[in-house]
């Protein structure tokens, strides 16, 4: 199909672009890469009035080193240079790790970084690395800006907290403390496909080699990425150990998450899926940590 | 000399990967208007009324079609007993109902796409719903509700075969392995959905351009359903984007001559386009058949097979389509390329209301294969035998007698074929027989993935055959002086991307001993070229060959009796076969066949039930490579799609509506779900019919990887799983570690 008639504006500027964005309220929506966009458009599950295209504003895209160790990335920024980046790649291995996974090399070479998580779909891999990352997101308008939490970011499937007239400008991602390590894991029925389970874990030890702090995110199995509470219960302070890993999924499979079921799995394929794939992430991240991450 | 047996660069490359060539959809044409068709949208229903009025009354509509404007309401392949409109208003009876969900009510013709979609839209059809059956075996059921009912039963096809004496056989055999297998339907996800153009040609003649495998047989469906002269009637096939069986039946062809013609006769002198969606294909075009067989099959303990008995059943959907053509196939390959002394079949082909099943890419051969293979491998482990042992033991040699009572044609080198194959799998040769080699029976340690490999062998008939006349007519022209400076080769075989074209030219320079650039083909084109037969059945190649051989040598002799310039046509004729005898089976079926092993190592996880192929091998003998890279795309595209069938794609319906009506949710293979290596081994053991040797190749390696795949996944996980495809949660299931 093709998508409705709508305006389109290419604005230069962030401001520009502010100023488009509040004159057009409720009528305009942003476009990044539009491997999102564009599709939902074509299907008509979206039909904005008009479009304004952030493209042409070079200013959006840029990975730069933060003096804490982190990195701030534009939001225009292509995933498939998030993926190739040696910085990234340094401070975030699991950025290019996940990359991979996320749709095919084409995609990813259209699809921006800031896009995936603004989309804030359930099955996207940035919206939970994000909300693992525990990253920090700016979001601008013609009246100001504020930071907004990945976690606090997303609310419901397609949903963000994100109004009309704003932007979201850059993702900062704070550093990962010394010992940590971390893993994405994921099953899909074909490669480059949207996974029917995944699972990202993040965690750090202390010296002594206990666990001091972990995120264990699931995502595909319920309407947002899934910030799992119980791994933190049960794993912080804790000597890290097989059978606290699989106590983990058990409690994360019988209690966090709500998974449905679809043409592609059922909703307990899903839950067999997070069973086994919490307790591969988690062993292999304090693998990791215990090497230094 | 030396045009054959060398891999030329391919004549349709350049226009293909320039943009340049132009497909169905590519072709427009001044003034064209736009058609949409009308699906039924539900399985089964009578339609009581259709009210096209608001439609009709639309600014920018241009025509609305229903079933009262076709000439001759049906058309079919193999029986025409699919209505090409459905509905009130036909001559033949029961043409008012639709019997699945992509049945054609109504063709729209428009100025535009969208308001043809719209017009579309406001169609207004009143249905008497009628009671939908989906599973064949409540379909064979006597008080099931007939799709057909001027055919009186569901049940549109039957063959048996009856040789020598199973239940006694059965008596003396060591071991009896009894199973039920059930295989999918599978979608032919050709790139190019169905698209095309139609108008009136300078000669009056109502021409249809489209994808097609078969031009001429076009034009006879489209002349019968329109009542006009053949004559009157033209089919070209532009640039083809696949094909794999699932253009063989008529999907907008028939639509879009109703609609230039209805035009014409109106005085409105436009062309008229037609491109379907995925969706729009997806539903419109048949699948393959989806398959339950029943096979008890007997052997002593020394490995030998001494009785086999099989009753198939094959879900046909709506319509006939090749229904039975399929079933013929099925039926001589489900009890796969072994020589068994006593053998019973029988195998039915039965209406639903699903998508009609039809020709897909080894037709009946692939269903039948994994029966069969299976049953090996399980007779194989009740033995303790390797099971590469068990089928050289009971392999199919030069001048083995056929289930089907006959000794197969030709030579056949088959036990060398699954030497070959199973020496490169890891397996060799001992004192005691074949084994698989030690290093290869690791099951693996690597936590929760499993190593296993599976090999298995199959053959499948070169040509539809059964007692139909196979034939295939070439042109030459030659141009020049003393010289041979051009020559002309007219031939209707269509180029479905498998290389036929770049062949032809290669076998006609060969034929005339001419250098390949001086040739240039004419083809697929009913006003220009003659009756080449389907590109199907793994056939062309074959037919076409002998065809181009014999015009060829006309050509020449005409040449030398200075006939300037030179045109020869040939019709090639293969030798003459038989179809099943209705009360023992017995039959010559075909002329000629192809043989194939094939070995695959896969990777289990039995925690997720993921499965990864990691390698598959393919020994095929081809009689002849006349170009061994296109041999070689063929191998491992078929390997590719194969492999989707076994373990990723999952055709999905429910009650007579399609659930997987897209590729995000019908999941084919990606370049990236390829195995990690796929070896071709490409044996030419010639075909004494074949022109230069030459067998037909294109469907035989689909056959053995579903089997090959499952024994290996047995191996891996010592679970056998007898129905496919093998999605993770399937695997899962089947190896007990979770329960749905
Ligand atoms: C074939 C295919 C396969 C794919 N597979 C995957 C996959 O496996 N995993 C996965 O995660 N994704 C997958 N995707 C989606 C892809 O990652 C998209 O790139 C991503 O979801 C959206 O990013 P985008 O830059 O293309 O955004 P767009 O499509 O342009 O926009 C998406 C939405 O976000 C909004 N938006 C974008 N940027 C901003 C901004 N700066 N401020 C405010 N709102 C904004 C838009 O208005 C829109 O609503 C796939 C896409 C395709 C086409």
């Amino acid at each position: 199909m093709k998508p409705i008639q709508f305006d389109y504006y290419a604005p230069t500027s962030v401001d520009e672009g502010l100023d488009k964005l509040t004159e057009l309220g409720y009528d305009g929506k942003v476009l990044a890469g539009g491997q999102s966009l564009i599709a939902a458009m074509n299907f008509r599950m979206a039909r904005p009035a008009a479009l304004v295209d952030l493209n042409r504003i070079p200013e959006l895209a840029y990975i730069k080193p933060t003096d804490d160790g982190g990195l701030a990335i534009g939001t225009m920024t292509r995933v498939r240079r998030v993926e190739q980046d040696a910085e990234v790649a340094k401070r975030f291995p699991l950025l290019r790790e996940v990359a991979q996974f996320i749709g095919h090399a084409q995609v990813r070479t259209r699809g921006t970084f800031g896009g995936a998580i603004a989309h804030a779909d359930p099955a996207g891999q940035l919206p939970a690395i994000s909300m693992a990352m525990n990253a920090n997101l700016l979001v601008c308008s013609k009246t100001g800006e504020r930071w907004v939490n990945a976690t606090d970011f997303i609310f419901g499937p397609f949903m963000t907290v994100l109004e009309p007239q704003e932007m979201l400008a850059e993702v900062v991602l704070p550093p990962n403390p010394p010992r940590t390590g971390s893993v994405y894991k994921q099953v899909s029925r074909q490669k480059g496909g949207y996974a029917q389970a995944a699972v990202i874990a993040i965690m750090t030890l202390d010296e002594a080699g206990a666990c001091q702090n972990v995120r264990l995110v699931m995502m595909s199995v319920g309407e947002t990425p899934i910030v799992s509470e119980k791994a933190v219960e049960i794993l912080v302070g804790q000597k890290p150990s097989e059978q606290a890993f699989k106590a983990v999924a058990e409690a994360v499979v019988t209690g966090e998450i709500d998974p449905a079921t679809d043409l592609h799995a059922t909703a307990d394929y899903r839950r067999q899926l997070v069973r086994v794939l919490v307790v591969r992430a988690l062993t292999e991240a304090c693998e990791r940590a215990s090497k230094g991450g | 000399m030396g045009a054959i047996g060398k891999s030329i660069k391919r004549v349709d490359a350049l226009g293909k990967v320039t943009g340049n060539a132009l497909f169905p959809g590519d072709i427009n044409k001044p003034n064209q208007t736009y058609a949409k068709i009308l699906f039924s949208n539900v399985p089964h229903a009578r339609i009581i009324k259709i009210d096209a009025s608001e439609a009709e009354a639309m600014p920018g509509v241009v025509a609305v079609l229903t079933a009262a404007d076709v000439p001759v309401n049906e058309y079919g392949l193999n029986n025409m007993d699919q209505p090409v409109l459905c509905g009130p208003g036909a001559v033949k009876p029961y043409t008012d109902r639709v019997r699945f969900i992509g049945d054609q009510i109504a063709v729209i013709v428009a100025e535009s796409e969208a308001i043809a979609t719209r017009a579309r839209d406001l169609i207004k059809i009143d249905y008497e719903m009628l009671p939908v059956v989906t599973d064949p075996l409540d379909a064979m059921k006597p008080d099931a509700i007939l799709l057909h009912p001027d055919k009186g039963s569901n049940t549109f096809g039957h063959y048996l075969i009856r040789k020598g004496d199973v239940s006694n056989a059965f008596k003396q055999a060591d071991v009896i392995i009894e199973a039920e297998y059930r295989t999918p339907a599978q979608e032919h996800v050709f790139l190019q959905p169905e698209a095309g153009i139609a108008y009136i040609d300078e000669e009056g003649r109502v021409t249809v351009e489209a994808s097609g495998q078969w031009v001429h047989e076009d034009q006879h469906q489209i002349a019968h359903a329109l009542n006009l002269p053949l004559e009157q009637v033209r089919v070209i096939y532009p640039a083809i984007g696949g094909a794999f069986g699932g253009r063989e039946d008529i999907s907008i062809q028939i639509a879009l001559a109703l609609a230039a013609m209805r035009l014409h006769e109106r005085g409105i002198e436009r062309p008229v386009k037609i491109i379907w969606s995925r969706e729009e294909s997806i539903i419109g075009h048949h699948k393959r058949h989806p398959y339950i067989i029943r096979s008890k099959w007997g052997a002593t303990r020394e490995g030998k097979v001494i009785a086999a008995e099989n009753e198939l059943i094959a879900d046909g959907g709506a319509y006939y389509y090749t229904s039975t053509k399929v079933l013929g196939n099925a039926t001589l390959m489900c009890t796969g390329p072994y020589e068994i002394p006593n053998v019973h079949v029988d195998s039915y082909a039965v209406y639903t209301n699903n998508i009609p099943n039809g020709a897909f890419r080894g037709f009946g051969g692939p269903q039948g294969a994994f029966a069969a293979e299976m049953q090996m491998d399980k007779l194989a482990e009740a033995l303790r035998m390797d099971p590469v042992e068990i089928r050289m033991k009971n392999i199919l040699h030069t001048g083995s007698l056929l289930s089907v009572g006959t000794p197969i044609p030709g030579q056949v080198n088959l036990e060398e074929v699954l030497r070959q194959c199973a020496l490169k799998a890891g397996w060799h040769e001992t004192p005691s027989g074949w084994q698989l080699k030690a290093s290869m029976k690791n099951q693996g340690d690597d936590g929760s993935k499993r190593r296993g490999i599976g090999i298995g062998v199959a053959f499948k008939n070169i040509g539809f055959s059964f007692g139909y006349q196979e034939n295939c007519t070439a042109e030459i022209e030659l141009h020049g002086d003393a010289e041979i400076d051009q020559v002309i080769l007219k031939h209707a075989g269509a180029e479905v991307g498998q290389g036929a074209h770049t062949v032809f030219i290669q076998m006609a320079a060969e034929a005339l001993d001419v250098p390949i650039d001086k040739i240039s083909l004419i083809a697929s084109d009913t006003a220009v070229t003659g009756n080449s037969g389907s590109v199907s059945a793994s056939r062309m190649t074959f037919m076409a060959g002998n065809a181009i051989r014999g015009a060829a040598a006309l050509a020449l002799e005409k040449w030398q009796n200075e006939e300037r310039p030179t045109v020869a046509t040939y019709t090639y004729l293969a030798p003459k076969t038989t179809p099943y005898d209705p009360h023992t089976g017995r039959s010559e079926p075909n002329v000629a066949y192809g043989y194939v092993a094939e070995a695959a190592e896969v990777l289990v996880d039995v925690e997720t039930g993921e499965l990864k192929i990691t390698k598959v091998i393919c020994a095929d003998d081809v009689g002849k490579a006349i170009s061994p890279n296109l041999v070689k795309g063929q191998i491992e595209g078929a390997v590719v799609q194969a492999l989707g069938y076994t373990t990723i794609e999952n055709f999905i319906q429910k009650d007579g509506y399609t659930l997987t009506k897209n590729l995000s949710t019908y999941v084919i293979p990606t370049v990236l779900d390829v195995p990690d290596e796929v070896e071709s081994i490409i044996l030419e053991f010639p075909e004494e019919r074949g022109p230069w040797g030459a067998r037909g190749m294109a469907e035989m390696p689909v056959l053995p990887l579903a089997p090959a795949i499952c024994a290996a996944v047995k191996q891996a996980t010592g679970v056998w799983f007898d129905e496919f495809p093998l999605t993770p949660e399937r695997i899962l299931t089947g190896i007990g570690e979770f329960e749905n």
